[in-house]
């Protein structure tokens, strides 16, 4: 019997562990291609918060500030006195001053955690990575060290293996992005290190640090995993939002009502 | 086709004859006319009879889409600063011939000739814009080099 | 393959493609999971026009001799176009030279075609049914005086929606015509430099019968050998690629001729628009060069000012109006 129950221990084993493994790509490293969203309110607020009014009470609850346990490592971003009193700022005009309300481009790594889905694209040499808001993309290569000759709203990504995991080296931004809808922000001369490790099959533990001395009192992190999206025949729609924002942007230089 | 390393020699390509470079100079010409009539409303932003010719202090340059905008402090003879909005082109060719945001110094001085915004504000469209000592805007930057993208 | 002349494209097809099938697939580069490799960022520019010139008829290639007197002659008219004259609207521009802003960035292949256009045998496209008309006179009808009331009167470019010259199928035009490539297992992805990603599934599965309209459509792609197949359809009725309607069907065919070549192969069918289908080939040359992002209502200064201009001329001339 006992025997029986080892060979049968060990036929299981044999069997199941292929299903266990990330899938790999050709030349050996983790294939992080497929299609993948995170599950957080790191949209709304990095640090951790409760439940709390929007800011447009016409959508009551529907619009609500949901509660969030945090994705900040150590919870709290260390801002210097007066980047946080800048940070308090943007939140108290966060529904003029947040890029996002604008379908402006969402940044890294605000672009990871916002509500949509994002597939990525692995190939030996280049990962690229399609956002499905305001159609997003990033080119990232992987062993490149040129750098960003001209800022931008995405950054500049070069990439490379430290075994399993693929770190993004990210900088070039043009200071304009913010990183949530609490007005937590970071400047044109960040650079963001994102780390992609493979936590099972189906998750990514995604990682970004974050350095700017003109901000911070020191480099912070976050972390979440990435959840792939595993409906059958599943697809990034087009959220296009630039005609969404046209009111908000220029409503007031409309030909006046006669 | 991956480049493994972008780091690349900007050489003309090999293909390419000098009779068909010559052509291309060409196309750009014709396609400038054509681009001049049919995009993105010109004669309403900007005022026909509303030329300047001035000289000034960059401030700020944005090298952005869909349109560059180059900040120049124009001080009048009054000692009077104002800051004006000059409107270019996208920048993305230039990012493939070496150009980065360097390319044009905080401080330099330029001379822009051009047409003022319509509705008076101090902006305007750089019908030329160029170095205040004569030089091509971004010329120098487009020198074949290792390291353009 | 080249772009040689050669009196008979379809033969020229059956050629390249039994050339392709025997001794060039072998060398025609792999993906590390075995497809041909079509990655890489590539120039839309070729000298060929997309349609024919009328008084060329049929004739679909130039000799190498007739080819250098059609260029010298594109050359002559340009050089008779020169400047523009300062004072006039057409010089209120910037300096596309300044900005390096020509449609070609010094890479091309030859192309010996006189048009991109093949199908129908004239090189032109076919002439709008009367229902494209009426959709057309219908859409310039709510712009008619109003067209600059405010931002959604503006263009789709203009607004910084989508340059319809980056959906497929995806043409030469204007300047940053550029696309690039990424691809992976079971995915192409193509990029025009300032268009939305085409996330294209290369598995082989069709086109769901339901398709929610999107302005770059939805893809399908397959490979046939070497050549890429991608279907597209499900387009926005605004997106009006070419006064085309919603029902308007894409078929591109890509292959890799050489290392810096790839021929970019389209047809475009839409009884609502044009009684025939139509389609034509041209070259997509290698950049040698990287596409940079176009974020483009991030910067969009633009339409903020075109509208205060209008504002401003409306005012001015109320106030003439006013005693």
């Amino acid at each position: 019997m006992k025997a029986l129950t080892l060979l049968a221990l060990f036929a299981l084993q044999a069997t199941a562990a292929p299903q266990d493994e990330f899938p790999r790509a050709a030349d050996g490293h983790p294939d992080f291609s497929g299609v993948w969203q995170t599950i957080t309110t790191a949209h709304w607020n990095l640090e951790p918060h409760i439940a709390a009014p929007g800011g447009v009470p016409a959508l009551g609850a529907q619009f609500a500030v949901a509660p969030g346990l945090g994705v900040v490592v150590g919870d709290r971003i260390p801002y210097k006195p007066e980047a946080l009193a800048q940070r308090d700022t943007n939140f108290a005009n966060r529904l003029t001053a947040d890029p996002e309300t604008n379908c402006y481009l969402g940044g890294v790594p605000r672009s990871t955690y916002m509500p949509y889905p994002l597939q990525i694209f692995q190939s030996s040499d280049i990962v690229s990575i399609a956002y499905q808001y305001a159609t997003g993309l990033r080119r990232i290569d992987i062993g490149g060290t040129y750098e960003a000759p001209l800022d931008s709203w995405m950054g500049w990504s070069n990439a490379k293996w430290e075994g399993d995991t693929l770190v993004v080296e990210v900088t070039g931004f043009n200071g304009q992005t913010w990183l949530d809808r609490a007005g937590n922000y970071a400047s044109a001369a960040a650079k963001v290190t994102e780390r992609y490790t493979p936590l099972s099959p189906n998750h990514i533990q995604y990682e970004a640090t974050i350095e700017d001395p003109s901000v911070y009192t020191e480099a912070w992190s976050i972390r979440m995993p990435l959840y792939r999206i595993v409906d059958d025949n599943y697809r990034l729609l087009e959220f296009k939002c630039e005609p969404f924002a046209e009111e908000k942007l220029y409503g007031h230089l409309r030909k006046p009502a006669e | 086709m991956n480049k493994k390393n972008i780091n690349k020699n900007y050489t003309n390509p090999g293909k390419f004859s000098i009779f068909l470079r010559a052509l291309a100079l060409a196309t750009m010409w014709t396609l400038f006319n054509q681009a001049a009539l049919a995009h993105h409303a010109f004669a309403l932003e900007f005022d026909v009879k509303k030329p300047f010719d001035l000289q000034g202090v960059v401030s700020k340059v944005e090298l952005i889409n869909p349109h560059s905008w180059i900040h120049v402090d124009v001080t009048d003879a009054n000692g009077t600063k104002v800051t004006w909005m000059i409107e270019g082109g996208s920048p993305n060719a230039l990012v493939r011939k070496g150009v980065t945001k360097q390319s044009i110094p905080v401080g330099s001085e330029l001379r822009v000739i051009g047409y003022q915004a319509r509705d008076g504000s101090p902006k305007g469209v750089g019908r030329t814009i160029t170095f205040a000592d004569g030089r091509e805007l971004f010329f120098d930057s487009r020198v074949p080099t290792e390291s353009a993208p | 393959m080249s772009f040689a002349p050669v009196h008979n494209f379809r033969l020229t097809t059956l050629i390249a493609s039994v050339m392709l099938a025997s001794a060039a697939h072998a060398q025609q580069p792999r993906t590390a999971w075995g497809e041909p490799d079509l990655a890489g960022a590539y120039s839309e520019f070729t000298l060929a026009p997309l349609e024919r010139p009328v008084e060329l008829g049929t004739k679909e290639f130039f000799t190498a001799q007739e080819a250098r007197e059609y260029q010298q002659r594109v050359l002559e008219e340009a050089d008779q176009d020169d400047e523009t004259v300062a004072g006039t609207q057409e010089d209120v521009h910037y300096d596309m030279g300044t900005f390096s802003l020509s449609a070609n960035e010094g890479r091309t292949s030859e192309n010996f075609r006189t048009s991109i256009i093949t199908t129908p045998a004239n090189g032109r496209i076919p002439p709008l049914t009367e229902a494209a008309l009426t959709r057309q006179k219908a859409r310039n009808a709510i712009r008619a005086g109003h067209e600059f009331d405010g931002p959604e009167m503006r263009s789709l470019s203009e607004r910084c929606v989508v340059w319809t010259s980056t959906l497929p199928p995806i043409l030469p035009g204007g300047y940053n015509s550029n696309l690039q490539i990424f691809q992976s297992p079971g995915y192409v992805v193509i990029q025009g430099e300032m268009g939305d990603p085409r996330i294209i599934p290369t598995d082989g599965k069709p086109l769901p019968d339901k398709l929610l309209p999107q302005w770059n459509g939805t893809s399908a792609g397959r490979w046939e050998g070497d050549t890429l197949v991608v279907q597209t359809a499900g387009f926005h009725p605004n997106a009006a690629w070419r006064n085309a309607s919603e029902h308007m069907k894409v078929t591109e065919r890509i292959t890799r001729v050489d290392a810096d070549t790839l021929e970019y192969q389209f047809q475009v069918e839409d009884p609502t628009t044009w009684a025939e289908p139509w389609g034509g080939v041209y070259p997509l040359t290698d950049l040698d060069g990287i596409l940079f992002e176009y974020a483009c209502t991030e910067g969009n200064y633009g339409m903020a000012n075109i509208l205060s201009g209008q504002r401003a001329l409306e005012r001015e001339a109320a106030a003439k109006v006013q005693p």
